[in-house]
């Protein structure tokens, strides 16, 4: 028996071939995207581009430069944080709900945000003001479901129950907006925009969106040990010392911030926030020291090249949610035949 | 460390109190086992005890500071909770579930260091369950689970362990396992809190017991709590208690016999005897023998002639001890020797006046 003594270290913690590995592959994905495209450029031209953008010279010809830093770049860049975020999200819900098919929209967050991104429209916003109707219909959603679930003597499981009653009002509301939209012009707008596109990706939308992004999922990381006490039952999670409660409404609140801004930023992206962090868990454990990174890095990888693959094979674009599941559920159930089932 | 608990009651909100005038005390190195019939609270009483659900009347403290006004990192890091063993358990390997129990000594952000993964290999390996180290615990037995459930609060280094139900749902095998631990850690001085479904297991085990009945709380020497008498009273079964005699020890069992028919509940009370008796004691293990001078000095005023021997080429220690006292101390006494692991404890008590006659 004591010939199995594994170390013990090693078994709990990311070994530094795959913190690398998790650190450099969305940046392979994301320079691949920057060539990959209706037209190809080479790696060369992509860098090229770049630092003469960096530089203000004209290093290559202007349709490259153009294509390269004002269509590409930030639409990749999007394409990072909202699949980091979405598969962080639905990471941290799941095990807030010891839930395994709790996903980022659990909460009621994607319905809120999708019925303000829809009023936005049908009010004629601009993008900028889309993304801001968007961000906080989604925050007022969640905190409408925590106002009607939580409370003395409540569990987590009504907390969930009225967080489906909330999306289910809000995506009445969204019928609404629809109905009185105009249907030569806003209708379609608001269908495709529900469908999920990183289509609108610009600086000033980033800008806007990346923040919530960046602080949710690096604050997560820091508590990413904490996070392990998230499944665990009430007085359990309590006894081990740390301030239970504190934690958890840290994780909703990270979370939530997380989803409404990528939904603001490019609709409803479904699959990501149950696949990647499921793929996690059968590669990498449930222990969030490793999981957690994971999630982040692969739920960024995925949605590159998801979104790569969306607007380079046919002329006219797929929209991204179509292809995160065509994609994604044979590759699912691949994984989880091989590797004998799913775990939380 | 000792914990106190001062007049506890508690109710369900706008119910009657499920139990009141609990008062107890545990101190380093004891064993309290909590009975009760279904519903009785013992669960609930452990939580309140540990400030996880507030008493409605009265407090606990330890070393006299109020376990509610205490911080919850001062708190469980003196106090571990060992709750039933549930089969649905997060995927965690024994391992990580042993190291989450050293969260409460770390700080907010940090993640566990080299002298926290080597704490949780020692525990690990301090019950016997190194093997497990890296199988996930929701493909564990039941008995798997709950060995490691109690590594998990021993990496806290706690001073008092609190158990719920540690041996429900076990097998034989297991539930000796799980209840050799228990005494394990008591004999090397944590406070110990169990509850249970066998009074049995409170005979063999416990120095302490506290027993729900119908709201009250019997609080006492194991042995003069648990008594047939006490039992019919608080589980309306009439039971037998007897004993099985081993080479080394007098082991207690208890065997329902049927349901109480409720005539004749309350036996008359006997009139507290005086009694002469004789323990021998021998121990195996040196350092238990401190544990059981301190337990003698304990009873010392009934005790009238002592004598200890260490018999080193044997590696052992042998006390014989003459007593004179009520015979329900004495009994308490005897009890309480046998309890300890690696202990050998058998007690002869002189005839009485009319046996001679």
């Amino acid at each position: 028996m004591s010939s199995q003594r594994i170390n013990p270290e090693a078994s709990y913690r990311l070994g530094t071939a795959q913190k690398l590995l998790l650190l450099i592959l969305p940046l392979v994905a994301a320079l691949a995207a920057l060539c990959f495209g209706r037209a190809l450029i080479s790696p060369r031209e992509v860098f090229l581009a770049v630092w003469g953008k960096l530089r203000g010279e004209q290093t290559v010809n202007g349709t490259v430069a153009l294509t390269v830093w004002n269509i590409r770049l930030p639409r990749i860049l999007l394409a990072l944080l909202a699949g980091a975020a979405l598969s962080t999200a639905g990471c941290a819900f799941q095990s807030l709900f010891a839930n395994p098919l709790a996903t980022p929209d659990t909460l009621g967050v994607a319905g809120g945000a999708s019925f303000g991104a829809a009023l936005g429209i049908l009010l004629g916003f601009g993008l900028v003001g889309i993304q801001m109707t968007a961000f906080a219909m989604g925050i007022a959603a969640v905190a409408l479901t925590w106002l009607g679930g939580s409370g003395r003597g409540r569990g987590l499981t009504s907390v969930v129950l009225s967080g489906i009653m909330i999306g289910s009002l809000f995506s009445a509301l969204v019928s609404l907006v629809k109905f009185v939209a105009d249907a030569e012009s806003q209708l379609p707008a608001i269908t495709y925009w529900l469908m999920g596109s990183l289509q609108s990706a610009g600086y000033k939308n980033l800008a806007l969106g990346a923040p919530p992004i960046l602080v949710g999922i690096l604050v997560l990381l820091l508590l990413r040990w904490r996070m392990n006490l998230l499944p665990l039952s009430d007085d359990e999670a309590r006894s081990s010392g740390a301030n239970v409660k504190a934690l958890r409404a840290v994780t909703v609140i990270c979370a939530t911030a997380m989803t409404a801004s990528c939904v603001a930023m490019c609709g409803q992206v479904g699959w990501v926030g149950l696949l990647i962090p499921h793929m996690c868990r059968m590669k990498f454990g449930s222990n969030h020291v490793s999981l957690l990174p994971a999630s982040v890095s692969l739920g960024a990888v995925f949605l590159v090249i998801v979104d790569t693959v969306a607007r380079s094979v046919t002329a006219a674009e797929i929209p991204v949610s179509i292809l995160t599941a065509i994609i994604g559920a044979p590759f699912f159930i691949l994984l989880m035949r091989r590797s004998g089932g799913w775990r939380l | 460390m000792i914990l106190r608990v001062e007049n506890g009651a508690y109710a369900y909100k706008n119910g009657p109190l499920l139990f009141r005038d609990v008062n107890l005390e545990v101190r380093p190195g004891e064993l309290l086992s909590v009975l009760g019939p279904n519903g009785a609270g013992k669960t609930t009483l452990l939580k309140c005890m540990m400030g996880l659900l507030k008493w409605k009347q009265g407090r606990s403290s330890l070393d006299g500071t109020d376990v509610a006004s205490m911080s919850e990192r001062a708190l469980w890091t003196t106090v571990a909770y060992v709750p039933q063993a549930r089969s649905a358990s997060p995927a965690y390997t024994a391992f990580e579930t042993v190291l989450l129990g050293r969260t409460g000594r770390l700080g907010v952000f940090s993640t566990p260091k080299q002298a926290d993964l080597e704490k949780a290999e020692e525990v690990l390996a301090l019950l016997g369950i190194s093997r497990l180290s890296q199988k996930l615990c929701s493909q564990m037995s039941g008995g798997e689970l709950q060995m490691v459930l109690i590594a998990r609060a021993l990496a806290a280094e706690p001073s008092i362990l609190v158990l719920d139900e540690p041996e429900s749902n076990l097998d034989f095998k297991n539930q000796l396992i799980v209840l050799d631990t228990i005494s394990k850690l008591a004999a090397r001085g944590i406070a110990c809190i169990f509850n249970t479904h066998y009074p049995e297991h409170a005979l063999q085990r416990s120095d302490k017991a506290l027993l729900l009945s119908g709201g009250e709380a019997l609080y006492g020497s194991t042995s003069g709590i648990v008594t047939e008498a006490n039992i019919e009273r608080a589980f309306g079964v009439k039971a037998a208690i007897g004993s099985f005699e081993t080479a080394g020890n007098e082991l207690k069992n208890v065997i329902p016999l049927h349901l109480s028919t409720g005539e004749g509940g309350a036996a008359p009370e006997q009139p507290e005897q005086n009694a002469l008796a004789a323990v021998t004691v021998i121990s195996h293990d040196y350092a238990a023998a401190q544990r059981i001078n301190l337990l003698l000095h304990e009873y010392s005023d009934m005790i009238v002639g002592r004598m200890g021997m260490p018999y080193r080429e044997r590696g052992v220690y042998i006390i014989h001890t003459s007593l004179d006292g009520p015979r329900s101390r004495i009994e308490a006494l005897s009890q309480r020797l046998s309890i300890i692991p690696g202990v050998s404890a058998k007690t002869t008590y002189a005839k009485e006046e009319h046996e001679l006659a």
